[in-house]
């Protein structure tokens, strides 16, 4: 995995000059696939993608959806790490992550973090409003909230989510109590989970009459369960609004995370909160009756591509979201990648059917 | 949330409820029996404030689209003539009457009573079918447990709560759980008040039911089926054209989910060249059908479209599928498939077309005889007749125009039942 190696160890995150390295990481991602994973190689060839040189483009290759990794898993070769998708529904998916792979991950997360300037050598207190990790707690994104407590240094972690009795519970009371307190020390806070919680939190402070200036250098940090958020569409200006009203953190030190399990890619808000595409990733807008790449501008579903990962064939996926991307030079900030915008989700709720229960049992019988 | 005798109890009442309950069905059943014309009433005002839109921020989450057609059947459907009419076609006369008697033997008096306690176990796969199963149980006059499927999201039980507020006599009549299926004992304690269980669902579904069943208890099953279309003679037939568009509308338009819908086009044919031919002749007229029927709704499309995609990747991993002999089309397909078997297609427009010559459909078919419901035909007008018996010996129930496979028609069976008949029971008292 040369080039891989070689992407995602480029110094500037939004690089444009490197789509050939990217063509190329992709190229070699996709051929190692195809001769370690033999359900992989079956997608590919019967969607007639045999050779590489079928792959011109990134949007050539073959598209998995989640909702396939969700009901059939599928693994490449050796991996060290695994973790699952939040799935409230019942189906998840498995996610296996190989040693380069990982490599890969923190060199990138390291990057955007230094960039959109996380990472701080400054101590502080951490409230995560999500999952405090545990051995039957595989989920992904209480990976994702422990290792991002890991960008500044950490004098405390305070979680959110409680695993009591076999189950986890919301610890809003004692996350109040915490904020009081943290609001008369030194050390600057922060908040890392999920939005909705988070909107929450902020909303109950608010209620009890709570407004601190909590110690500059504080910060929000918001990803996961971005999906719920969207549909539930907190406008994001009350938000911005409410944190300086009950904690006394402006807007720029807000920041937004989205990725999925099936794409680690850490995407963050830039100071006009956009997710830009940064050089290890592409996001593709597919039309949402043919599947085909359509333009900017357009709605569509959002096809995420990325050589990260060897061990789960998760080179290109489609996720459930419907999104928009934009030219780079259209927001402003400096960065020109093109960025993206959630727009929300496919129809919610499993398609009924009524024909479907009566196939298994042919499927049985038949044979 | 519980809804017992009228009031609204919290998920964890359900053991303490389901015990008062044992001593309150005697009660209920010792008094004047439940009178349909309650129940037609208080489903017409249902309908009525449908129409008006009360209900409206119920059905936010259904496709604008779906919203219509229900609220146009259930103009028709609930009405008060029509409740009439299902009453007198699935029950026939319900006056008491006398025999005549024969010699040596005594007379008896015939009268048509309730079942008693039906326990209705509902699939989620419907909207609306918790509710429908409840009001069937209702008008034949039936105390009813209702289960709900855990896919329910509310909406049963809002439009259950509102026919007893019209008719606050149906309270004794109604008690909702939404019990877990994997709660075992709970299910269990509603199986044992129970006279009759109604089961809609998958076989999973109805062989859990039965497993946990009390033996003696009656089962009244309805499960899942698979529908398809029987093509013969196209050349010979003028009206060929307009009745594979309505064939293509009826496929685009149910996109393949419901019992009757189309999943399987057969060809009286043992050609391959033939079968090849007419999958090119409808690919065309689905993806025109598809284009009209498709949602306004990008978030509905797109679904649409990732679920259909799955399949066919779900498709290509179990080797089923050769590139070669797939017709793909904007939003749809044609499968072109070498056995006869009747299978569940991909879905979602995506439809297969197998070879099945006359003289091989029984027996094809008796292959899958407790899937049978529905078969659209396409034929010459002298072979309607020939063609429609030979479909209905091998065991289907309906047979349709080829547009109107999923078509309600007032006075049919259901699955060769008349569902009320199975709630109800004839005695006899000797005169």
């Amino acid at each position: 995995m040369k080039l891989r190696r070689k992407l995602f160890s480029v110094k500037d995150p939004y690089d444009l000059s490197k789509d050939e390295l990217f063509l190329g990481a992709c190229r070699e991602n996709w051929s190692y696939l195809m001769t370690h994973c033999e359900d992989y190689r079956k997608i590919s060839e019967g969607l007639g993608l045999k050779s590489v040189d079928d792959i011109k483009r990134p949007e050539d290759l073959p598209v998995i959806p989640t909702m396939l990794l969700k009901q059939h898993d599928m693994r490449s070769g050796a991996y060290l790490a695994s973790a699952t998708s939040s799935g409230t529904s019942g189906n998840f998916s498995t996610i296996r992550f190989d040693l380069g792979g990982l490599w890969a991950d923190l060199k990138m997360a390291l990057k955007m973090s230094s960039y959109h300037k996380i990472l701080s050598p400054r101590p502080c207190r951490y409230i995560v409003m999500g999952y405090k990790m545990h051995r039957g707690n595989k989920t992904a994104i209480a990976k994702t909230a422990f290792l991002t407590t890991l960008l500044a240094p950490a004098v405390s972690r305070k979680y959110i989510l409680k695993y009591r009795d076999g189950a986890y519970k919301p610890d809003f009371e004692g996350i109040m109590e915490a904020v009081c307190k943290y609001a008369r020390g030194k050390l600057p806070v922060r908040f890392m989970g999920f939005p909705a919680y988070t909107f929450f939190l902020l909303q109950m402070l608010d209620e009890k009459g709570v407004n601190v200036t909590l110690p500059k250098h504080s910060k929000i940090l918001l990803g996961g369960g971005w999906k719920q958020f969207y549909q539930e569409a907190v406008d994001k200006q009350t938000f911005y609004k409410l944190a300086k009203k009950v904690l006394g953190i402006d807007e720029e030190n807000i920041c937004e995370y989205y990725g999925a399990v099936e794409h680690q890619i850490l995407y963050t808000h830039c100071r006009n909160h956009n997710f830009h595409v940064p050089v290890y990733s592409r996001v593709v807008i597919r039309d949402p009756d043919t599947l085909e790449p359509i333009g900017k501008d357009l709605i569509g579903l959002m096809n995420l591509i990325t050589p990260l990962l060897t061990a789960t064939p998760v080179l290109s996926i489609m996720t459930d979201d419907l999104g928009v991307l934009h030219d780079g030079s259209k927001c402003g900030c400096g960065i020109e990648a093109p960025y993206f915008e959630i727009i929300g989700r496919v129809a919610p709720g499993e398609i009924k059917t009524c024909a479907a229960g009566a196939a298994d049992i042919l499927n049985g019988a038949g044979k | 949330m519980i809804l017992y005798a009228g009031t609204v109890y919290d998920s964890s009442e359900q053991n303490r409820l389901l015990d008062e309950l044992k001593t309150r069905i005697p009660q209920t059943l010792a008094r004047e029996p439940l009178d349909p014309e309650c129940v037609i009433n208080a489903i017409d005002r249902l309908r009525q404030d449908t129409l008006a839109g009360k209900f409206d921020e119920l059905l936010v989450n259904l496709p604008k689209d779906t919203v219509a057609a229900y609220k146009a059947q259930a103009a028709v459907l609930l009405s008060k003539d029509m409740l009439h009419l299902k009453l007198k076609t699935e029950l026939g006369n319900t006056a008491e009457y006398e025999t005549e008697g024969a010699e040596g033997f005594s007379r008896i008096r015939v009268r048509t009573m309730p079942l008693g306690v039906i326990l209705h176990i509902a699939a989620g796969n419907m909207d609306f079918l918790p509710a429908y199963s409840l009001a069937e149980g209702l008008l034949t006059g039936n105390i009813n447990i209702l289960k709900l499927p855990s896919a329910d999201d509310g909406l049963s039980l809002k439009l259950i709560m509102q026919l007893i507020e019209y008719e606050p006599k149906l309270k004794e009549y109604i008690y909702v759980f939404d019990t877990p299926s994997t709660d075992i004992y709970g299910m269990q304690k509603m199986a044992a008040l129970s006279n009759g269980i109604s089961v809609w669902g998958s076989d999973v579904a109805i062989d859990a039911v039965r497993k946990m069943a009390p033996t003696g208890v009656k089962l009244i099953e309805w499960g899942q089926k698979l529908g398809f279309c029987y093509v013969s003679h196209l050349a010979e037939n003028a009206e060929a054209e307009e009745e594979l568009r309505a064939l293509a509308n009826h496929i685009a338009d149910t996109k393949q989910l419901l019992c009757s819908s189309c999943q399987v086009i057969y060809l009286n044919s043992d050609s391959d060249e033939e079968q090849a031919a007419f999958a090119r002749r409808f690919a065309p007229l689905l993806e025109e059908a598809v284009g009209k029927n498709k949602s306004d709704e990008i978030g509905v499309r797109a679904r649409d479209t990732l679920v259909s995609y799955t399949a066919r990747l779900k498709d290509i991993l179990g080797e089923e599928e050769v590139a070669d002999n797939v017709i793909r089309m904007r939003g749809c397909s044609v499968l072109i498939s070498d056995n006869s078997r009747l299978e569940l297609s991909p879905m979602m427009c995506n439809v297969l077309v197998k070879n099945l010559p006359e003289d091989r459909l029984t027996q094809v078919l008796t292959e899958s005889k407790n899937y049978l419901q529905t078969a659209g035909l396409i034929c010459p007008a002298d072979e309607r007749g020939r063609l429609t018996d030979t479909l209905l010996k091998s065991g289907l129930i309906r047979v349709t125009r080829a547009g109107n496979m999923s078509a309600y028609f007032p006075g049919e069976s259901h699955d060769g039942d008349y569902a009320l008949m199975r709630y109800v029971r004839h005695v006899n008292v000797e005169l």
